[in-house]
């Protein structure tokens, strides 16, 4: 679909009138906007280099597309800095994929928002958080990144709330849910190197995660121990579903795994094997489904599943494990997917750095 | 001062209605459940009425494997061709 020329509306000069008048338009999420000036919008799509009309996603259900223009002006509105774009850009060319279901992850009741995890040294460039107060405030480029989806998300693809967007109650990370994965003592690959991209290259990994669950031990000094305290947060009757997961081990939690020789593919499949309720538990709680028994159990069924139990995902693959946060606490967390099923699927991307000149 | 809009400057797609059925009597029923639970139930249950008041037949049951994705275009496709209405909605 050919894209118009971006329009252009006369706003007031002063800069206080300017962020009422972007209320005004309905432009924001709640909370002010960077007004979208003209050189600004220009200063950050100079970041990109590909023609500004060139188009990275599109949206199912409505038609609409995203250009990088339209992505540029919402990164301004956000507060991102140029630097940051190539990462938004990434994002939803991560997010583009069918498998990733665009419309369903904006749209359902399941209240999700794109979870992003940034890997790789771009992160350390553009002065990303990896560590103390992870999913918290103060950092800006996490905290812009995520809101400049949610803006795109909410003025490009119209999923407004209460009309396109009909979250039963959302969550937090709807406002801006993005992190980068720390690579500071990180004994295992990082998921850009897990993920097949060559040596130096940076990725994004979207999830459309349904909320945050923090798993706290402080007690556990084995990696059974640790994760044990995962898996029943992964399988609690309200979580529990065929969906995916994002785990973030903390430090503490991560030294504890490591430490005594685990590797990643080792915790994802203790993860998968100990997520698990038991069928006639299903049932007490309303929640068991032949359907979904059925795909967990067929002639494709993973090996670790077992018999009269319903595990959370199909394989170990299906669990994102990494580290993140600060040295200090043992507070890992559980990220359950949106979808109960296999509605969404998380994706990555390459991320493009920064064109200097 | 000058700011962009943040909107598409993609076009609208244009959508047009299906014409209105003169009569609903005897006609053809779809049905496509989404695989959410009940779905099927209380769709059935639906064109049940229109089976006793109308007397129409229900004549496909099509499924989504994903209730949050639009439907395969060739699923409408085939429904279209063998049904004069179609009916559907979540489950849950």
């Amino acid at each position: 679909m050919p894209a118009f020329a971006p329009r252009i509306h006369e706003a007031p000069d002063d800069l206080l009138a300017a962020i009422d008048w972007c209320y005004e338009q309905g432009w924001t999420d709640g909370l002010p906007v960077v007004p979208p000036a003209v050189d600004r919008v220009k200063a950050m799509l100079a970041a990109e280099g590909r023609p500004s009309e060139t188009v990275i996603s599109h949206h199912p259900a409505t038609g609409l597309d995203l250009s990088l223009h339209a992505a540029a002006v919402n990164a301004v509105m956000a507060g991102c800095l140029p630097e940051y774009f190539p990462v938004v850009v990434a994002a939803f060319e991560a997010m583009d994929r069918p498998e990733f279901n665009f419309h369903g992850s904006t749209a359902s009741t399941g209240g999700s928002a794109p979870l992003l995890v940034v890997s790789g040294l771009y992160a350390d460039e553009i002065g990303m958080n990896a560590d103390v107060n992870l999913f918290g405030p103060g950092n800006r480029a996490n905290a812009t990144i995520g809101r400049a989806v949610r803006l795109i998300l909410r003025n490009v693809f119209q999923m407004l709330p209460g009309i396109s967007d009909k979250s039963t109650q959302g969550n937090p990370g709807k406002y801006s849910f993005c992190i980068a994965e720390r690579a500071r003592g990180n004994p295992w690959p990082l998921l850009c190197e897990a993920q097949g991209y060559p040596k130096g290259a940076s990725s994004v990994t979207a999830f459309a995660g349904g909320g945050f669950c923090n798993v706290e031990n402080h007690g556990g000094n084995t990696p059974e121990q640790i994760l044990g305290s995962v898996a029943d947060a992964m399988a609690n009757y309200g979580c529990i579903t065929l969906g995916q997961s994002v785990v973030i081990l903390a430090p503490e939690h991560m030294q504890i795994v490591a430490g005594a020789g685990w590797t990643r593919e080792k915790a994802q499949a203790f993860l998968f094997t100990h997520a698990k309720r038991s069928v006639e538990g299903m049932n007490g709680v309303g929640k068991y489904r032949d359907r979904e028994y059925d795909t967990q159990h067929g002639k494709d069924a993973h090996a670790l599943a077992e018999q009269g139990f319903v595990h959370r995902g199909l394989s170990p693959d299906d669990i994102l494990i990494t580290m993140g946060g600060g040295d200090a606490g043992g507070h890992s967390c559980f990220i359950p997917s949106w979808s109960r099923g296999r509605g969404s699927i998380m994706q990555h991307a390459p991320v493009k750095p920064i064109k200097r000149s | 001062m000058q700011l962009y809009s943040p909107m598409s400057t993609a076009p609208k797609r244009k959508a047009f209605r299906a014409p209105a059925l003169a009569s609903i009597d005897g006609l053809r029923i779809g049905i496509l459940e989404n695989g959410k639970l009940n779905a099927e139930e209380m769709l059935q249950e639906f064109a049940a009425l229109f089976v006793e008041r109308h007397g129409c037949t229900v004549h496909t049951l099509a499924s989504k494997s994903n209730a949050s994705a639009p439907a395969p275009a060739n699923t409408l496709v085939k429904v279209a061709q063998e049904v004069d209405f179609l009916i559907t909605g979540l489950g849950d």
